[in-house]
């Protein structure tokens, strides 16, 4: 699908939100993240990709971050030699949802590095790339409400979206749990993997993507063909 | 932090499996991971390679100069390699089978693991020769570490006690030397002069040769002794002992030195203490039974016997050859006792095996292909009857003794394998000089022979003939290497599937066809066409490399996956008896190890390249 009027004016007010932050953040640890914008009209296989996975003891905005797992995708391969999973000290104590889902303790939480620590590493990693996570909204208003916690400015990124991906371009009737990721995996023949590990979960993104687009069978695919809409 | 998913897929497949965690750990974070839908070209022939491929899921298939299926790899298969280690283009094509998830090594860190990790170079090795070198020498010594002992291990050194040999002179009366056996209390009695052995004397031969024949006790004792016996040295093992043993229904060995200096006598009583249950105390029974039905008793124990030398960590080769003794005593015997019940023979005979016994290539559940051949003074009318009968007595209990018909009938009672030496002859020059495309197969059987019991020089005879006409007949020899190059080798395993050509996938390994005679023709051709004398398949082909007729290196190859895949049917088949079922030759590949896959499929590699090279060297002269 080449560019209509509605990313045309998408990427009109993505550049004024960047341009915004990159503002907002000199003088801040993660200014530098703002010094590259990854283009939008080059070849997929050239595009740095990063998959990214948090864990946390809620959906809402406000959530604990408990942990991050990213792993980088160039080239249309995953390297696991750039795979990171950081722990994220919890200033507070868990809700109880996440002990039971994560198997995260707060004493294991407690081990991890501080939020703020855990978020300058990852930001740096992601600097050029677009950010590819399952159900990617989420991971862009954790990063958003975290750089806010912690920087005082909000975070502003390109985003892959595998959820919405799976429905652009295969859209069908499914169950109500259709599009989750592991469902997904297993249509394309990719193993099981044992959920609710950040690193794990964004190394199964990443791999979902991969076959998302062997399966589109698209030549040259750009970058903007992948992006998340609004 | 560990890639926890790829460090355990890796952790559980070989060869990364014999890796330490920590190692494992760090390769996993060496690793790329790529998605090929069904179809996709994951590698290319001709080109550059970059990386080691490691299914993750899905599977791949490799084809060989892009076109012939050639081998399927699913979860947990490793392809792309032999490009890496020769630092040369990829012959292969490698496709994914189906939507793949592959694991990439790049190639530097391969090389540098294989650098640091002994145990994987085994894995990795250049060739399926040298990997089924690896194998066949891994299995030796994974044999020796367990079961009761490790008979290829003891030496006879360590089995003789020394310094009370016992001897007396060849000139020595009879009288003398009994005398001497009952003050030493021996049973066996060497006879030496200055040291050197010249003969022997044991229990049985003064009861047989002297009393039961009337021979006076003042004669030298060299008049009844077993000349130039058969002796072995310290460095010789326990299993050589007892195969020799075995062979010759011998039951006493002298021990010699370096110097052909006797310095024991090991008895097979010795062995049978340290070992209990084994093929000697069976053919001893056997050469006992004073009936069919007690020929039959102990004969059926050849089960329990191949059992137990498979537990006990012998080799495959040696395994034939005692299961092959066993079946000759047995024929033997049962003889034996039929001439004691007919009388003796009215003309010379010869009792001649045909296949797998002949080669002593005999593994369980093999049924009997023999015939008689006859003095040619054989007279039908006066002499037809004796043989009718004494063939009936033979093949009867031969079948209850579990060695069951022949189902193409080629028994001595089938009057056509029942005839004087020049119909034999008349019929293999038939062959020989006929040879007729539908039929040489069933006649190859015929061309591995050899006499068991009666007058060995009549089978000798037939057999120089034979190999005179066949060596000088290039069109037979075409005929015989063509049917050689018939079988169709299977080309490996996918999942719990038998690969084959024609893209079938079969459930079922029939090893003694699909990957057993295979070798044994191809040994056949180089005997037939250099005129060996040799029935044996592995003595055949060393026959062959002395001859500079194929390389050592060749020979050594194949050997090793005859080894290998015999190594494979005799551990399936003492399974089958340990529960209790009959031994057979189909296996279904859910059953082989990961190991035996992975070297079976080598093994028939190199079966496959031998059977081209026979085929083009000798069924070249017809079409």
């Amino acid at each position: 699908m080449k560019l209509g009027w509605q990313n045309w004016f998408q990427e009109k007010r993505f550049a004024a939100q960047w341009e915004r932050a990159k503002e907002a953040a000199q003088s801040t640890p993660i200014a530098d993240y703002y010094n590259d914008l990854l283009p939008t009209d080059q070849h997929l296989e050239d595009a740095p990709l990063i998959a990214l996975d948090f864990e946390s003891d809620g959906l809402e905005e406000n959530a604990q971050l408990l942990e991050a797992g990213w792993v980088a995708v160039e080239g249309c391969a995953v390297k696991l030699s750039s795979a990171r999973r950081l722990r994220i000290r919890a200033e507070s104590k868990l809700q109880g949802s996440a002990v039971v889902i994560h198997r995260i303790t707060d004493d294991a939480a407690a081990e991890g590095q501080s939020e703020r620590d855990v978020l300058q590493a990852l930001i740096a990693d992601l600097k050029g790339t677009a950010i590819l996570a399952h159900a990617a909204v989420i991971e862009q208003s954790f990063l958003n409400a975290a750089c806010l916690r912690c920087f005082g400015v909000p975070f502003v990124g390109r985003f892959i979206c595998t959820m919405q991906l799976e429905d652009r371009w295969f859209p069908k009737d499914r169950a109500a749990d259709g599009l989750r990721l592991g469902k997904l995996r297993a249509q394309y023949g990719l193993p099981y993997y044992r959920a609710h590990d950040g690193l794990t979960d964004a190394l199964a993104c990443a791999e979902l993507f991969l076959a998302q687009c062997a399966r589109r069978q698209t030549e040259n695919l750009l970058t903007e063909d992948v992006l998340m809409r609004a | 932090m560990e890639v926890d998913e790829v460090v355990l897929f890796l952790g559980r497949h070989a060869p990364f499996d014999a890796l330490s965690a920590d190692v494992i750990s760090a390769l996993a974070r060496r690793v790329e991971v790529r998605y090929f839908p069904r179809e996709a070209m994951i590698i290319d022939a001709d080109k550059e390679n970059h990386a080691l491929g490691i299914v993750r899921s899905g599977a791949v298939e490799l084809r060989l100069g892009g076109t012939e299926l050639n081998h399927r790899l699913g979860e947990g298969g490793v392809f792309g390699y032999p490009s890496l280690l020769h630092h040369e283009r990829t012959r292969n094509q490698v496709i994914a089978h189906e939507d793949s998830l592959i694991y990439q090594l790049p190639k530097t860190d391969f090389l540098k693991l294989l650098d640091d990790h002994e145990a994987l170079r085994g894995f990795f090795a250049k060739d399926e020769a040298e990997r089924l070198r690896l194998a066949v020498e891994g299995l030796r010594q994974s044999e020796q570490s367990h079961g009761e002992a490790a008979m290829i291990a003891v030496k006879l050194g360590g089995l003789v006690r020394r310094n009370e040999v016992v001897t007396a002179s060849p000139g020595d009366s009879i009288r003398e030397a009994a005398k001497l056996m009952t003050r030493a209390d021996v049973s066996t009695l060497p006879l030496t002069d200055q040291g050197r052995l010249l003969g022997i004397i044991t229990d049985k031969d003064l009861r047989r040769r002297v009393l039961g024949k009337d021979v006076p006790l003042d004669e030298p004792v060299s008049r009844v002794m077993t000349q130039d016996p058969i002796t072995m040295s310290l460095e010789d093992d326990l299993l050589s002992a007892m195969l020799i043993m075995s062979q010759h229904n011998i039951h006493h060995l002298p021990i010699v030195n370096d110097t052909d200096e006797i310095v024991g006598v090991i008895s097979s009583g010795d062995l049978l203490n340290r070992f209990g249950m084994n093929a000697l105390q069976v053919v001893a029974e056997i050469e006992a039974a004073g009936d069919a039905a007690a020929v039959a008793r102990a004969a059926r124990r050849v089960d329990a016997v191949l059992a137990h030398l498979i537990e006990s960590g012998v080799d495959a080769d040696h395994v034939a050859r005692f299961v092959s003794n066993i079946g000759e005593a047995t024929h033997r015997q049962l003889l034996k006792l039929g001439e004691e019940q007919l009388g003796p023979p009215p003309v010379p005979y010869a009792l001649v095996v045909f296949g797998s016994l002949a080669r002593q290539e005999q593994a369980g559940g093999s049924d009997q292909d023999n015939g008689f051949i006859l003095d040619d003074g054989y007279d039908e009318r006066a002499h037809g009857a004796y043989f009718e009968r004494l063939a009936t007595f033979l093949c009867d209990g031969l079948n209850s003794a579990g060695y069951v018909y022949c189902p193409g009938n080629i028994m001595a009672t089938n009057d056509k394998w029942r005839q004087p030496l020049a119909v034999w002859k008349e019929r293999y020059r038939d062959w020989i000089d006929r040879p007729d495309p539908e039929n040489v197969l069933n006649t190859t059987i015929f061309f591995d022979m050899r006499c068991v019991a009666g007058k060995e020089e009549l089978v000798d005879s037939l057999r120089e003939q034979i190999f005179a006409w066949s060596s000088a007949n290039r069109i037979f020899l075409s005929f015989i290497a063509r049917a050689a190059a018939h079988t169709k080798v299977p080309l490996g395993f996918f999942r719990n599937f038998l690969l084959q050509h024609d893209e079938k996938e079969g459930d079922v390994l029939d090893l003694k066809h699909q990957a057993i005679a295979p070798v044994v023709d191809i040994a056949r051709v180089y005997a037939l066409a250099l005129g060996l004398s040799e029935v044996n398949s592995e003595e055949r082909l060393k026959k062959a490399a002395e001859l500079d007729e194929l390389s050592g290196e060749a020979v050594s190859d194949i050997v090793d996956s005859f080894e290998f895949i015999r190594s494979v049917r005799f551990r399936h088949q003492s399974e089958q008896i340990r529960q209790g079922a009959a031994p057979t030759n189909n296996l279904s590949p859910a059953l082989l190890s990961r190991f035996e896959r992975e070297h079976l499929k080598d093994a028939f590699r190199v079966i496959r390249d031998h059977m081209d090279i026979v085929s083009r060297k000798y069924a070249g002269n017809i079409q």
